[in-house]
């Protein structure tokens, strides 16, 4: 099974101790968006530490936005038009898992690959699903910290 | 008494006709019941007396006197045994109307009982025979059988819960041993992974029937947050149970709580953008005459928009979901094991609260 990006289980992390409840972060600039085809989306993936594909109009697209910048960072959003093809995505984005077999798209929404989909230094990470995981565990700062995407 | 005509050439069919004009008498009296019969014998009485006493007199017309003495015995013995069946009659309905009175009384009083049950029922949200998805009937319209299945199941839930949150007192009241101990945790744990996913197979066949909390009781709808409990709120009750904690553990517990908040407000955050989409979606253009396509257009844009709700309602249970496997991360199994007891007595509280409160004596109106 291929895991996007390796992480530990159950290993305690510690905050500064003066982190009162951080209140959300307005960026001064409005998210990077940008509205673009499959070709573009590898392109921004590849350039931007943290990227969020999704549905224009979706909602858990701001779910996901609103989670990462609670933690001081500022996704860059990259809509794909309402009638985008998941597996058309996933065979732009990952073209080695879709070559196995032949629903490559159901392969890999059974791991994750749903929209909106998050992409953390170049990798998928997952859904909104997975996000909240990783974030709950503790793990997503260090991920972000290993991007790039977070300085201490 | 019929005319006093005094054709005997008639009076055969006089005597014919009235035992049938009596038997619509009492008919209408006696309401099938065995009267009729006592109706049927008198007639064959009166047949046969009347019989006799015609056989006696010549078919020419007689003298008035015998015509005359004829009808006064008639009249005496009909009119007595008439009035001995109507006594009869009389006495028998009676009765049947004591009973019948009395068999409303107490229908009377069952129904007021059992009003009253369902009053209270409803108001610790057991909702029966209808769920309010449907607000626009006032009555129970169709039962959404999705809806009765889960409150089947939650019902069974509640049950196995408190008869686990029973089994957790009583093992760490008996110290008994950690193998034994997170056998009981490893169901509780198992037994909330049950509650989610019954609630996922209802959000797809009801997600406002859940959102709306109308399964659980009144207070807990109080502190309703997507469709179930807000998992940093859970957090709290727990932490303030669970001393002693390492000092590893009291960071571990702080984070998890931060974290939690941190993606209920997102989810928060998002159920706002949701609202506010389709309250644009739906006020667009009202004035207009954009015509029928348009406004179609528009509903099923709107009811794209409302299916969002259920992938909100399956987030917010997985979040859940992970907040409490998180805790059980962060946990000894003995901790773990208060912990689970901790709340499942707190829910019970809270479930008792809702019912203290609907049965609270009230001020008359």
């Amino acid at each position: 099974m291929q895991q996007a990006i390796p992480y530990s289980k159950g290993a305690a992390w510690v905050r500064r101790s003066n982190d009162g409840r951080r209140p959300p972060v307005e960026p001064a600039a409005m998210a990077a968006r940008c509205v673009a085809s499959s070709g573009d989306i590898r392109r921004v993936v590849e350039e931007n530490p943290v990227v969020v594909v999704g549905r224009r109009g979706c909602c858990m697209v701001h779910v996901v936005r609103r989670l990462l910048l609670g933690q001081g960072v500022n996704p860059t959003v990259c809509e794909v038009g309402e009638d985008a093809d998941e597996a058309a995505l996933i065979g732009e984005l990952h073209p080695e898992m879709a070559a196995e077999g032949g629903d490559g798209g159901a392969h890999l929404r059974g791991q994750g690959m749903v929209l909106p989909a998050v992409f953390i230094g170049g990798r998928l990470v997952g859904g909104l699903d997975r996000l909240m995981a990783v974030h709950i565990s503790g793990e997503l700062v260090p991920i972000l910290k290993q991007a790039g995407a977070l300085w201490l | 008494m019929s005319s006093t005509s005094a054709h005997f050439a008639t009076s055969r069919r006089m005597a014919v006709y009235q035992p049938n004009h009596q038997i619509s008498m009492w008919g209408n009296s006696f309401k099938a019941d065995i009267s009729q019969n006592t109706g049927a014998s008198t007639i064959v009485e009166a047949d046969t007396k009347l019989d006799n006493r015609l056989e006696d007199i010549p078919r020419e017309s007689l003298g008035p006197s015998k015509r005359y003495d004829q009808e006064a015995n008639k009249p005496a013995d009909k009119v007595v045994r008439r009035l001995a069946q109507n006594r009869e009659a009389a006495r028998k309905s009676r009765l049947r109307k004591k009973a019948y009175v009395q068999q409303l009384e107490s229908s009377r009083i069952k129904l007021a009982q059992l009003e009253q049950e369902l009053e209270r029922a409803r108001q610790q949200g057991v909702y029966i025979g209808g769920h309010l998805g449907d607000a626009t009937l006032g009555l129970p319209g169709t039962v959404n059988s999705g809806v009765a299945a889960f409150e089947m199941e939650y019902g069974h839930w509640v049950e196995e819960q408190n008869r686990q949150t029973r089994e957790l007192r009583a093992a760490l009241q008996a110290h008994v041993s950690d193998i034994e101990l997170h056998m009981l945790v490893e169901s509780g744990m198992s037994h909330y992974d049950d509650l989610f996913r019954i609630k996922a197979i209802a959000a797809k066949s009801d997600v406002f029937y859940l959102m709306s909390g109308m399964w659980k009781t009144a207070v807990e709808r109080f502190f309703l947050w997507i469709g179930g409990f807000r998992p940093s709120e859970l957090l709290k009750v727990l932490t303030s149970q669970l001393d002693p904690l390492t000092e590893q553990q009291l960071v571990a517990v702080h984070n998890l709580q931060l974290s939690s908040q941190q993606a209920e407000y997102a989810l928060s955050q998002g159920m706002d953008r949701l609202q506010q989409t389709i309250v644009e979606t739906l006020a667009s253009d009202l004035l207009g005459a954009s015509g029928a396509a348009n406004c179609m257009g528009q509903m099923a844009n709107a009811m794209g928009e409302l299916e969002a709700l259920v992938s909100f309602v399956n987030q917010a249970d997985h979040l859940r979901q992970q907040a409490l496997q998180q805790m059980y991360k962060i946990l000894t199994t003995r901790q773990a094991a208060r912990a689970l007891l901790a709340l499942g007595d707190y829910f019970q509280r809270l479930r008792a609260l809702s019912s203290l409160w609907a049965a609270r004596p009230r001020e008359p109106a």
